[in-house]
């Protein structure tokens, strides 16, 4: 049983999203609770494969009965497991926030199932082209729930998401082919022992299939200077999409992005090459230093969250390239970390936006007293992205910046070090904004004309969409608790893939 | 371990400090005056050795260390605490300003028992915050006179304590030799660290060019806190010199001589009676001074004769100029006259101790004075300039007792004898009389049974197996030099005193470094104002525009083109961003390859 789970874990939401197209032909109240019924059937599954694979190690599963190398197969170890889990709760926890924020139609359920499906599949898949395959449905889906919003803008945003994502995507596809070329397998388990046997590392097949598949992912996780979809696509995107898409779509991208230097290249490729690991490293580097620069420069906040995410990707992906455990259970916990906050704080904005019509960093001056709950949650997980300890920014950036000592990368340790700086930057001058600062926008003024009116749905707002926000703000600081687990879990699994 | 060394003296002290300042003032001072007398008899009896070894801020420190030299001081403490502590009550000090002297007290103690560096510069600078606080209290121009006071010595004890640090690095640890785990050598490390300690403690014993605060601050506060002022810090400053000089020094021991002879001619200048008498704390400290400098076993228990001796006098003689300050109103010798038909007990007592501060045969100062004058010549180098027998030093000491006899026959002469005063004035009051005839006749005995003294002196100066030279004070020609020295005085004051009654203000180095200072000091912080303005000005102006170029870079990057038609003119679009990505990833290729 459980080893079909990966490919339940698939399957359902794409029956579920089906669903909800055909019933809304009948009513388009249908799509929330199919949503929910399969999300919540998802989270299950999701929990007992990652209970199972932190108790006996990791599953596989053969899909279709064609046995790997040549058929398809899912593999679930500590991290990926980890993230299937992380991507199920959160889209389940974001399905309570789309219960009032909407957009309600029946097609957007089913684009929204339709993306946990591919976030899934590229969480769990076992294979390269098969990764590619999800990372296209991932994108579809995600250009769809974008374009959802009704002003123009988010129409624009889409088709910018959508040409630049469908380029990365095919320099990705491009990279599979080199790599067929090389060793004429696309099992990732293969490929990890062909590369290096029957091409060497440093040969010219494996270094473009290298540059071009990291840069194609590169440009989903949205790395400085690739990052240029991203800030319009989260800003202009309905709330509910907003806090959807910065929480799982470059999270997973960046999970992808590991398993191919772990599962794929392996970290001998990264010692062989070492100007491979250097231009990952440098890489990350400028999108920490630049996308906080950036953030800072903000007027909105939105735009403001999405160049900061900017800046954290860099952080995670710079964990993944230093390649030491210790560095690899840092950046996990701050991909998933981040992943909880980022969701929390966009969810907060547009709670924050619909009560007093705020959007601006000066328009947030004094809002601590209007909407006392999301305000203070906002803090609490601003400064966990700061890295304030107990919350479990501080824990990721703690394992990061260890792993980088351990490995003397000093360049590497000062960045991080500055970076929390800078990002203390822009969440200080928010937190000081929303408590110690004089109002700009007062209760009595109506929300002004131009202000941007996401999707139609009214501007209040739901017990649900409030405790979403207060949870994320809790699982901030609560998930530090479940580090320990974590780090076992990927201590359990992951040596064979870093061979350290 | 006994009853006795259960406590360090110090916390005692300190609580008797707090309780007495909340008491009435009469229970407070008879409460204040019997703890320090109970410590006279607490301080011959302790065990000698290390007591109360433990840490402190993480090094090993002796809270309560017991050995022949801080015995002494002990017991003279705890006996001129107790007399000053009467006097403070029949001189209508209130309780809080006893309280603080008490206080200061407390931590004299725990100066001169500590058995490390550590504790003692702990107290030493202690002692200089409860001292000010003791001048400060008087309000008035004690205030301004205590902030020099203050600063003085908080740079006196900020170049000890680098000494200390020095000494620690040099043999890392803070203890005292006779301290178990202490270093092999006593006394504090040769080079820096000696030369640091030296100017350190030398600004608490007033070496020359760093005395001024004496002169300065002892006249201006109450008579009773004088009393108390005369004689903790220089005393213990002289312990301390022991302690960081067992062995003595050339340089200190001339710098003694120099200090006999330079206070006492200041002291001649004055007509302020307490400013006359602290000039004199100059003078007699540097016997001390000198030898400790010495450094033979003679000169050194001379020398702490001489501190227990002059304790004595020095504490009486600051009680007669208070009670004449009390009675009269009037501080200046010139308006004082002919008082000793007013107040003859007073006018006993200052006689009693002007003659055994000058040193005249059957006085204590006497004894004292004549050990390290006889550790001078006996136990000393010639020196460079000997005047026929008389040793360079030794006829420093001498010079110094002339001046001494001189200034203190101005002294009596002017308050006590000279013509009329002009009113009725009464003598003394009971307790005040009390307190200034004990200590006379102290002096008395000390000065006839000397026996009584060398009993509780470190060395046994009668015994020739401890010191190199036996002393024995009566002898002819220490009896002639006694009274030539008198003679001389009154000599020398009958020739000078038309010129020096003609004398105005002697400027001393004060007049020269107070306004170096306060200008210095003045310039400085408006130099650094000034500075600070023009950096912060133009930080500002440079971080208005990073801001500026930080938070709105579109509007000043619209600014810089001259045309606000771009809204978002750094928001990249879809085709920049598509070039961007192949240049990125072509860029990355030709790496990698």
């Amino acid at each position: 049983m459980i080893e079909q789970i990966p490919v339940l874990l698939v399957v359902l939401p794409i029956v579920g999203g089906a669903v909800p197209l055909v019933a809304s032909l009948v009513s388009d109240r249908a799509g929330w609770p199919v949503a929910t019924l399969t999300l919540i059937g998802q989270v299950g599954l999701a929990g007992l494969l990652a209970w199972s694979v932190s108790t006996s190690g990791t599953v596989s599963y053969a899909v279709g009965g064609f046995a790997a190398p040549y058929g398809i197969e899912l593999v679930v170890d500590g991290l990926s497991g980890a993230v299937a889990l992380l991507v199920a709760v959160v889209s389940l926890g974001v399905l309570a926030y789309a219960r009032q924020a909407g957009p309600h139609s029946g097609p957007f359920y089913g684009l929204y199932l339709l993306l946990v499906a591919g976030l899934t599949g590229m969480t769990v898949t076992g294979d390269v082209f098969n990764l590619y395959v999800f990372l296209e449905i991932t994108g579809l889906a995600a250009y769809g729930l974008v374009a959802s919003g009704r002003d123009a803008s988010a129409a624009v945003a889409a088709l910018k998401y959508l040409i630049i994502g469908t380029v990365g995507a095919s320099l990705y596809l491009l990279g599979i082919g080199y790599l067929l070329a090389a060793t004429g397998t696309l099992n990732m388990a293969d490929l990890a022992t062909k590369i290096g046997e029957m091409a060497a590392y440093d040969s010219t097949l494996v270094l473009t299939a290298f540059g071009l598949m990291i840069g194609g992912l590169t440009v989903k996780v949205a790395l400085f200077p690739l990052h240029t979809w991203q800030p319009d696509a989260y800003a202009n995107a309905p709330d509910t999409v907003s806090a959807f898409i910065s929480a799982l779509v470059s999270t997973v991208s960046a999970y992808a992005l590991a398993r191919l230097l772990f599962s794929v290249f392996t970290v001998e490729f990264l010692s062989a090459v070492p100007v491979a690991r250097w231009a990952l490293v440098g890489l990350a580097c400028v999108s920490i230093i630049a996308g906080s620069a950036l953030a800072v420069s903000q007027d909105s906040v939105q735009r403001m969250l999405a160049y900061s995410s900017v800046s954290q990707f860099g952080l995670v992906v710079a964990g993944f390239a230093i390649a030491t455990p210790l560095a690899v259970v840092g950046a996990t916990v701050h991909l998933l970390g981040h992943a909880v906050m980022k969701g929390g704080l966009f969810a907060a904005t547009g709670i924050i936006e619909r009560k007093t019509g705020a959007t601006t960093v000066n328009g947030y001056a004094g809002m601590g007293s209007r909407v006392p709950l999301s305000a203070f949650s906002f803090a609490v997980l601003s400064l966990a992205m700061v890295g304030v300890p107990p919350a479990v920014g501080f824990v990721g950036k703690w394992y990061i910046v260890l792993g980088a000592v351990n490995a003397e990368n000093w360049a590497v340790v000062a960045v991080l070090l500055a970076s929390t700086l800078l990002t203390l930057a822009y969440f200080a001058r928010l937190v000081e904004r929303l408590y110690f600062a004089e109002a700009t926008i007062h209760a009595e003024e109506p929300v002004p004309e131009d202000a941007p009116v996401t999707d139609g749905s009214g501007q209040a707002v739901s017990f649900g969409m409030i405790a979403v926000v207060v949870l994320a703000a809790v699982l901030a600081v609560a998930l530090t608790a479940a580090v320990p687990e974590l780090q076992a879990m990927l201590e359990d699994t992951l040596p064979p893939l870093l061979n350290q | 371990m006994s009853t006795l060394t259960m406590v360090p003296p110090v916390v005692v002290l300190l609580a008797l400090a707090i309780v007495v300042s909340r008491l009435p003032r009469r229970v407070g001072h008879a409460v204040g005056a019997l703890v320090p007398a109970l410590a006279v008899p607490w301080a011959v009896m302790v065990p000698e050795g290390a007591h109360l070894q433990t840490q402190f801020l993480g090094f090993d420190a002796v809270l309560l260390n017991v050995d022949p030299f801080s015995r002494l001081m002990g017991i003279i403490f705890g006996l001129i605490a107790a007399v000053a502590v009467l006097y403070s009550y029949a001189s209508e000090a209130d309780t809080t300003q006893t309280g603080f002297a008490l206080s200061y007290v407390a931590t004299s103690f725990g100066a001169v028992f500590a058995g490390d560096w550590l504790t003692l510069i702990f107290f030493w600078e202690l002692m200089a915050v409860t001292s000010t606080l003791l001048v400060w209290h008087y309000g008035g121009k004690a205030v301004r006179a205590g902030f020099r006071y203050a600063l003085l010595h908080g740079l006196g004890g900020t170049l000890l304590m680098a000494a200390i640090l020095r000494h620690y690095v040099e043999v890392e640890t803070f203890l005292f030799a006779s301290v178990p785990g202490g270093p092999e050598t006593a006394g504090i490390t040769s080079g820096l660290a000696a030369a640091l300690a030296a100017i350190g403690i030398g600004v608490n014993v007033g070496f020359i060019g760093l005395h001024a605060w004496l002169p300065d601050t002892y006249p201006r506060p109450h008579i009773a806190a004088s009393v108390f002022l005369c004689v903790f810090t220089t005393k213990t400053g002289v312990y301390g010199m022991y302690r960081a000089f067992p062995n003595g020094h050339e340089a200190i021991a001339y710098m003694g001589g120099g200090m006999a002879i330079f206070g006492a001619l200041f002291a001649l200048f004055q007509n302020d009676m307490r400013r006359l008498l602290s000039y004199h704390i100059q003078s007699q400290v540097g016997y001390m001074v000198a030898g400790v400098g010495i450094g033979s076993s003679l000169a050194q228990a001379g020398a702490f004769a001489h501190v227990f001796n002059h304790i004595l006098y020095k504490g009486l003689l600051f009680m007669t100029a208070g009670v004449v300050i009390y009675r009269t109103g009037t501080e200046s010798l010139k308006k004082l006259g002919g008082l000793w038909r007013e107040m003859p007990i007073t006018a006993g007592a200052f006689s009693v101790a002007a003659l055994s501060i000058a040193g005249f045969p059957g006085f204590n100062g006497f004894v004292s004075k004549g050990i390290i004058i006889s550790g001078s010549h006996y136990t000393f180098s010639k020196g460079p300039l000997p005047l026929g027998e008389f040793y360079t030093l030794e006829w420093m000491l001498l010079l110094g007792g002339v001046g001494t006899f001189m200034s203190f026959i101005k002294f009596g002469y002017y308050a006590f004898f000279h013509g009329e005063y002009g009113s009725s004035v009464p003598d003394a009051n009971r307790l005040q009389s009390v307190a200034m005839v004990s200590v006379a006749a102290l002096c008395v005995i000390y000065g006839v049974y000397d026996a009584a003294l060398f009993t509780i002196l470190p060395f046994d100066v009668t015994s020739g197996a401890v010191v190199d030279h036996v002393y024995e004070t009566y002898t002819i020609p220490h009896l002639i030099e006694g009274v030539v020295l008198a003679a001389l005085g009154l000599i020398g004051f009958a020739v000078t005193k038309k010129p020096l009654s003609k004398l105005g203000r002697v400027p001393d180095v004060d007049r020269l470094y107070n306004p170096a200072v306060f200008y210095g000091s003045r310039s400085l912080v408006v130099g650094v104002t000034e500075l600070y303005a023009a950096v912060d000005r133009a930080v500002v102006q440079a971080t208005s525009v990073v801001t500026r170029t930080v938070t709105a870079p579109n509007d000043v990057l619209a600014r810089l083109r001259n045309d606000d038609s771009l809204v978002h003119p750094m928001r990249a679009g879809i085709g920049l961003s598509i070039l961007i990505l192949a240049v990125f990833v072509t860029v990355a290729l030709l790496a990698l390859s």
